[in-house]
């Protein structure tokens, strides 16, 4: 490993810290750097030149701006495709490749493309690739391969990425010296303030400047940590929604991969600075064309030598001072070509990997291994489009400026305008005395309006004018393209011929321009692009910029990735209080909505059987509970269920169905009447959340002078159902209810004590078929009295059982489910509850729909039915389709089905036409492998028991 | 409150089986309260002088103005009863002891904003969210009232009452109630929210 052959002599102000080595690869070879290098400068320090191959034809390419924006600098690092090598801080060890290239990034077989190149052009794709339609599949596989980015990973562990949530009275989008100047003043008049910095530090462009430059940064930041200012550098705004909810993308967090931050802000202040222009000329992608800002960061701010010797095409100031860095640090200038007594460059020529001369626009040939151009800049005005403004091309400064942001968006640095920096920050610092007035009337405002915030002093201040003084502007070359062709787009490999190509296609409007050659649309984001593709189509079509117009820029500022907008992943789970006892005791999960519940134990037919000749218990916690009070609670409940509730006695229980307005059925469940006020509901596990929510949408609309309160109680009750003929002798020894059958019959509801846990109420009802207690106990007792169930009932055959035992027993009952045995088109009658149905009610949810079907005398259709295969052993799919013999027309379908362990056979619920609903019907059944299975239609919907003598014990 | 009928009270059964994380500094601290007694009043009648959004003392219990018409009354069962005897009944009111129906967990120390910050979008700001606000929120995508109610660092049990401390001694502290099936999976999340901050 040799040192680093093009580190410059140290320098104050420098981002490095030489006495902090790192040892990294490159392509497999060991590479020395020091801390604060970035990859790009690391790279450069060692002599590397080309660092990555075009994306389309392939070529060899250099740094271009060796920042964020760079389009060449695209690496992967280790297991991570994409990084952006102008940005990203070298680490000891890191594994540093180029992507996409292959074999290897010097001998790159695709770059054959560049072969042919001529036929590669805009909309190459689209017109050659459309037909013959039936080879498009093998067109993609092949195209793929030349899809360009880095390698992704599967087997990469998840990185942790994090999520925040923020209110700032203010937030500065940019650290440079105006976000910091902004930042500082809006801090010292009392504001809460979010200084968000694209780059790892502050400072913007005075980094890479001079020691008074240097000192500005240092004493702004010295500043802002003694204000209180929360400085995330590494960090990006990426976009402005409505009334500031503000998207920012921080790197740099020490636990976090990348944390996503929503913040609310009262102000937004965009100090997002200026992006310098890249050049168009022939040539201007050979390794070794930089822009001015790329020379003065790897110069002054890394100190490494990207050059022996130098061509500077200068514009303006910026492009001076390079030059004069250049200077100052040994590499020779050959040759400064001042745009502004309207000398040009026209080409770069050289091999492939390397520029070796620049010509001038009079011939002249300048030998020179580094062509450095200055030709103004492009103003990142993302988000004041993202805000609404649209900004204004001003052909004097040669660059856009915002139009009118709304008022809670304000503008300072290069973006609103030019002057000394004295000028800019003294510009910056009244914004952000500016935004910390307009933050603080809004927040007056806002704390007003919420309920929970302390009490506001006095009325609302007036909104606070904008008093600052403009910025000027200074005047520009209008330098876009020279007398040549040469790149646009470097990330999509757009070049100036291909726009004026399009463009005389028809693809004339900016927006269409964009679109059909992909110009503005890869990693950069238009950062780089987009001015000057504007000034080529502007050119092509004999207009001006202004007339031409821009594209929109929409979020995000900078790509973001997937892992940071998917943040922290939050997926509520509920459980129940025994919890803890099924996972001990062998429970296999099953997920039920949100709830995680024991699907069984292992062998779900012997619980069956188990519960069928002994006693079993099951946690029901998750079925809905719903605590009803007030004098009204009949009126709602005779609303809400199709059948009659005024006479329901105290200590009764009963079975109702509700519907929506069009009589479709909703949900069900039993309602039990506790006491003359107090009623308590169950529902479906998973329709507990609507049915509140519809009882509540009742009592505020249809019921609104009725006194009713409806509380969920779901959770607050642990339920057991606890089947089985032996469940009266087991719940004998627990409670002090009177269980007998004459005391506590079928579809009553008793409150008590069970294993000495008072306040808790059960209710005898019949979901599995058998003798059962439904019971519910306050859930801090719930596994107390679980476990008192299993210890009590231990010698009478006691084992829990889980919802697939249930669904069978259910299923051998024939009680359908609302959701499986319905569907969104199921009313009452094809359920066979017709007889449930109280039409001489004033009124119910659904009951005009209610009547006009079961007025008009025609047969429900479909009906429920219960269905038996033939074959016993045949046990079709739920959701195999009923068809008429020897056809495809469906009838029908099968809804539930189960191998019965009671019955030794196949039972099943469906739905089938009218027509074949009468018992006895023989039935056509397609399973999913496609053979036909005969099936009967059975007398009632019950397999076992259909006169219910077990439940009803 | 359910209790055994004939000899030892039953201990109350938390739905937070897993132990909260200890703070390995001061700033933050994670606790279950979820023993702590609940119950709901509901009532078309204004209730000890509290509004929705905001809380009181009374007595030895604390009283929240949860959601217009309806308060939520914190403390010992000994406390909350109490305060339930001085429920206006003059209008249409129930009460519910929903003790076992919520988990309530408590987050003290100067950096619970912060942490809440990661599983919440309100403003904990000292304005937005004063000493004594309640508030209802999505906390990691669970429904949830939220109430702040700084405590003396050294509080215990409830932490209402004599439990809360002296004014000068309290930290920033929240409450937080949630339906008791979500109360492990709450859990687990703040102490991951939290962990970054002990």
């Amino acid at each position: 490993m040799t040192p680093p052959h093009r580190r410059l002599p140290p320098q104050s102000g420098e981002s490095i810290d030489r006495n902090a080595p790192v040892s990294f690869r490159w392509n497999g070879k060991r590479l020395s750097a020091v801390r604060g290098d970035t990859i790009a400068s690391a790279l450069t320090a060692n002599g590397v030149r080309v660092v990555s191959r075009s994306m389309k034809y392939h070529r060899p390419r250099g740094y271009l701006t060796a920042d964020y924006w760079d389009p060449n600098g695209m690496v992967q690092v280790g297991d991570e495709p994409n990084v952006r090598s102008g940005h990203r801080l070298v680490a000891d060890g890191m594994d540093v490749s180029a992507q996409n290239v292959w074999p290897s990034l010097e001998h790159d077989v695709k770059a054959a493309n560049g072969l042919v190149g001529r036929f590669l052009t805009a909309g190459f794709y689209y017109k050659t690739f459309m037909r013959p339609r039936r080879l498009w599949p093998m067109f993609e596989r092949v195209l793929a391969t030349f899809a360009p980015g880095g390698t992704v990973d599967l087997d990469t562990p998840h990185r942790y990425h994090d999520k925040r949530y923020a209110h700032p009275d203010v937030v500065v989008a940019g650290g440079g010296p105006a976000g910091m100047a902004a930042a500082l003043a809006a801090a010292e008049a009392g504001a809460q303030v979010m200084l968000v910095e694209h780059e790892t530090a502050l400072g913007g462009h005075l980094r890479w400047g001079d020691a008074a430059d240097h000192s500005r940064v240092n004493e702004l930041a010295d500043a802002l940590a003694a204000a209180g200012v929360e400085v995330l550098c590494d960090a990006t705004v990426t976009g402005r929604y409505d009334d500031n909810w503000i998207a920012i993308n921080q790197r740099s967090h020490p636990l976090a991969t990348e944390r996503l931050i929503k913040a609310r802000a009262k102000v937004l202040v965009v100090a997002a600075g200026l992006i310098e222009r890249p050049y168009v000329f022939a040539g201007n992608d050979k390794p070794g064309v930089m822009t001015a800002g790329a020379v003065r960061r790897l110069v002054n701010g890394y100190r490494v030598a990207p050059g022996e010797r130098a061509v500077v095409l200068s514009a303006n100031a910026h492009g001076d001072v390079a030059a004069a860095d250049l200077d100052a640090a040994g590499i020779e200038v050959a040759a400064v070509i001042d745009a502004r007594n309207g000398a040009n460059l026209v080409a770069a020529h050289g091999s492939a990997t390397t520029v070796e001369a620049a010509e001038l626009a009079d011939g002249t040939r300048v030998d020179a291994d580094l062509v450095v151009t200055a030709v103004g800049w492009t103003a990142p005005t993302s988000l004041l489009n993202m805000a609404g403004d649209r900004p204004v091309y001003d052909p004097v400064a040669a660059r856009f400026f915002p139009d009118a942001p709304p008022d809670n968006v304000l503008v300072c640095g290069g973006l609103a305008g030019d002057g000394s920096l004295d000028e800019l920050v003294d510009h910056a610092a009244a914004t952000g005395r500016l935004a910390a007035e307009r933050a603080a009337a809004v927040a007056h405002r806002i704390q007003a309006r919420t309920a929970r915030a302390a009490a506001v002093d006095g009325e609302e201040p007036a909104w606070p004018a904008d008093d600052r003084g403009p910025l000027g502007r200074d005047e520009h070359p209008a330098l876009f393209r020279s007398t040549t062709h040469g790149m646009v787009d470097f990330s999509e490999d757009v070049g100036s011929k291909d726009l004026v190509a399009a463009a005389a296609e028809g693809y004339d409007s900016v927006e269409l321009l964009k679109r059909f050659t992909t110009a503005t649309m890869g990693p950069a984001q238009g950062k780089l692009e987009t001015v000057n593709t504007v000034a080529v189509l502007a050119e092509a079509r004999g207009e001006t910029i202004a007339e031409v117009g821009t594209t929109v820029w929409r979020p995000p500022f900078a790509p973001i990735s997937l892992g940071a907008l998917a943040g922290r992943v939050f997926e509520p789970v509920r459980v129940s209080s025994i919890q803890p006892w099924h996972e001990a005791n062998g429970a296999v999960p099953i997920v039920a909505g949100q709830w995680i519940r024991p699907e069984h134990y292992g062998d779900p037919a012997a619980e069956v059987t188990n519960t069928r000749a002994n006693v079993g218990i099951i946690d029901v916690t998750p079925l809905g509970k719903l605590d009803l009070r007030g004098p009204d609670v009949g009126a709602l409940l005779n609303q809400l269920y199709i059948n009659k509730w005024s006479k329901l006695a105290v200590g009764a229980v009963r079975y109702g169905v509700m519907c929506t307005e069009d009589g479709v059925v909703f949900d069900d469940g039993v309602t039990g009447r506790i006491a003359d006020d107090h009623y308590v509901m169950t529902t479906t596990s998973s329709g507990a959340g609507a049915v509140w929510e519809w009882a509540e949408n009742w009592l505020q609309t249809g019921g609104h002078d009725w006194n009713v309160h409806v509380t969920p109680v779901t959770t607050a009750y642990t339920s057991i159902n606890v089947a089985g003929p032996r469940s009266r002798e087991l719940m004998g020894r627990l409670t002090d209810v009177d269980l007998a059958s004459d005391a506590f019959g079928y579809m009553q509801v008793r409150t008590g004590t069970v294993a000495g846990v008072a306040d808790c109420f059960m209710w005898r009802i019949g979901f599995t078929g058998e003798l059962s207690f439904e019971i519910h106990v306050p859930s801090g007792h719930g596994l107390h009295v679980w476990n008192a169930l299993l210890d009590a009932g231990a010698d009478l055959g006691i084992a829990p059982f889980g919802l697939e035992a249930q669904r069978i027993m259910r299923l051998e009952k024939g009680h359908f489910i609302v959701g499986q045995d319905t569907d969104g088109l199921t009313r009452v009658p094809t359920t066979g509850l017709s007889g449930l149905v109280k039409l001489d009610k004033d009124d119910f949810v659904g009951k005009p729909e209610m009547a006009w079907a079961m007025e008009s005398g025609a047969a429900p259709d479909p009906v429920l039915v219960a269905i038996q295969p033939v074959d016993p052993a045949e046990v079709p799919a739920e959701a195999s389709q009923i068809v008429v013999d020897g056809t495809n027309e469906i009838l029908g379908r099968i809804t539930s089905s189960r191998l019965s362990p009671t019955l030794g056979r196949s039972i099943c619920l469906g739905h089938v036409a009218s027509s074949h609903a009468a018992a006895g019907t023989e039935l056509t059944v397609v399973v999913p492998d496609g053979r036909r299975v005969r099936a009967r239609v059975m007398e009632h919907h019950a397999h076992f028991d259909p006169e219910g003598e077990r439940l009803r014990g | 409150m359910a209790e055994r009928t004939s000899g030892a009270p039953l201990a109350f059964e938390s739905p937070v089986v897993t132990a909260p994380p200890e703070p390995t500094k001061a700033a933050l601290r994670l606790a279950d309260a979820s023993a702590v007694t609940k119950l709901v009043v509901r009532s078309d009648q204004p209730q000890f002088d509290v509004g929705f959004g905001a809380s009181v003392e009374v007595d030895d219990a604390l009283v929240c103005g949860s959601r217009p018409g309806e308060w939520l009354i914190l403390g010992s069962a000994a406390a909350c009863a109490a305060a339930a005897e001085q429920v206006d009944r003059s209008g249409f009111t129930s009460i519910i002891d929903l003790t076992h129906g919520r988990a309530l967990f408590r987050i003290t120390g100067d950096d619970a904003p912060r942490a809440l910050e990661k599983v919440c979008s309100l403003d904990w700001s000292d304005t937005m969210t004063p000493d004594g606000a309640v508030t209802s929120a999505s906390v990691a995508r669970v429904s949830c009232d939220v109430l702040r109610h700084d405590v003396a660092e050294a509080a215990h049990g409830t932490g209402v009452g004599p439990d809360r401390g002296e004014p000068a001694a309290r930290r920033r502290s929240y409450l937080i109630a949630c339906d008791r099936s979500f109360g492990q999976y709450l859990f687990d999340a703040l102490a991951d929210a939290a962990d970054e901050f002990r």
